[in-house]
């Protein structure tokens, strides 16, 4: 079974690079075949240029400039988001790998206008994710980022197994509760 | 009235630079200073990097790599957004701008001791406008929750002055418009601006109209 795990986080110091090490560790003990993609690491580019803009819709075409991470979300039979909430939202690097590789034709197709799944052999659907202001606050601006994994990504995929795991308030929060998360999302990951 | 567009599209022939056009000509209308922020024609880096997470927290010298635009926030009172709605958000593009230049001590302030929670820091900004186009219908974007008109009004928005004026307006369907949706999309836009910067402007357009 093929994991995907994308990682948005340029510090490898951060706390979201230590979920980043529980999860994909974790996978594979349990033996997942974990494709770990570091973004940053890997210096993808999250802007979406001229030319793709014009060749968006043109299936078979549209997705050339990013055919190797197509090729690896195809593969993918789990994705694990892992990242965290920068003003209510992905950080830009992960907002772009859905701007240019979740396109037409990859992740949705239309069909008379309606958007109809088209990553239906990723199962399960995990996002990993901190924010800086509390609970509330997330709310208050409408949570963008759990909508989005929730609602757009969750309906391109119909996975059959949905976690949408989350640690707020990271400027306050203790050494304790961060250690907590990452058991929490550990037991997760093995139960995956 | 000081005016930042911050403005969001690759291609030069996009409908949504015919809404930065109407916006930009409502704003000159009204006598209003205008700076126009173009990230693609300015080849902006929406990354936030490893060096400038290092740094986010040492207030002034995060804004050191940003500088210009960080200018621009401070200098506005009115700011503008002109983008089009990708999977439901910002183009990472413009999330970039979000990330790297509403940083703390620019657009926020961050807990101390005498506060326990952040703080909104753009008091000075009184108008706020968002136009965006989506390819998604109206139903749609709102079952899945309009990520990218409440990062916008609701996140972005927080951070302004409390009863600040704030507009919006989309085009749906973007894939299936025609000259009239569009043609009646500017006139709402154009609406939206007057109540934003005041009908000073729009009497003035309409002379130059007739």
């Amino acid at each position: 079974m093929k994991a995907l795990v994308l990682f948005a986080h340029p510090c490898e110091e951060s706390f979201s690079a230590s979920l980043h090490n529980v999860v994909v560790e974790t996978l594979q003990g349990r033996g997942w075949e974990v494709d770990d993609c570091d973004l940053n690491a890997e210096g993808f580019s999250p802007v979406l240029t001229a030319a793709e803009r014009r060749a968006y819709h043109e299936v078979g075409v549209n997705a050339a400039p990013v055919q190797g991470y197509v090729d690896r979300l195809r593969a993918a039979e789990a994705l694990v988001l892992v990242f965290p909430v920068w003003n209510f939202g992905f950080p830009a690097i992960l907002k772009g790998f859905f701007d240019r590789v979740f396109l037409p034709g990859v992740s949705f197709r239309l069909e008379d206008g309606d958007v109809k799944p088209n990553l239906t052999h990723i199962r399960k659907l995990v996002a990993v994710t901190t924010y800086g202001g509390t609970r509330l606050r997330a709310l208050m601006a409408g949570d963008p980022p759990r909508h989005v994994v929730k609602r757009a990504v969750w309906h391109v995929c119909r996975p059959e197994k949905m976690r949408y795991l989350a640690l707020y308030d990271m400027n306050r929060v203790t050494d304790d509760q961060r250690r907590r998360y990452l058991g929490a999302v550990q037991r997760e990951m093995e139960a995956l | 009235m000081r005016a930042l567009v911050v403005y969001c599209h690759p291609r030069p022939a996009s409908f949504n630079a015919a809404v930065r056009d109407l916006v930009l000509a409502k704003l000159q209308a009204a006598g209003a200073e205008v700076r126009l922020c173009d990230l693609y024609a300015r080849g902006f880096d929406p990354r936030l990097t490893d060096a400038e997470l290092a740094g986010y927290l040492d207030c002034p010298g995060n804004q050191a790599p940003v500088s210009e635009e960080v200018a621009d926030i401070r200098w506005c009172d009115t700011l503008i957004f002109v983008y089009p709605t990708w999977w439901y958000g910002l183009p990472a593009m413009l999330k970039g701008w979000l990330d790297r230049v509403l940083l703390p001590d620019v657009a926020f302030l961050m807990p101390d001791g005498a506060n326990k929670v952040i703080r909104p820091g753009l008091h000075h900004i009184t108008r706020l406008g968002v136009f965006t186009t989506c390819g998604a219908s109206w139903w749609l974007t709102r079952i899945i929750g309009a990520p990218g008109r409440r990062t916008l009004l609701r996140g972005v928005g927080f951070l302004l002055k409390p009863g600040k004026k704030a507009v919006f307006a989309a085009h749906y369907l973007m894939d299936s418009s025609t000259p009239e949706s569009r043609a009646r999309h500017l006139a709402r836009v154009a609406a939206r601006m007057d109540r934003l910067v005041g009908r000073r402007g729009a009497v003035e357009m309409e002379r130059v109209g007739t």
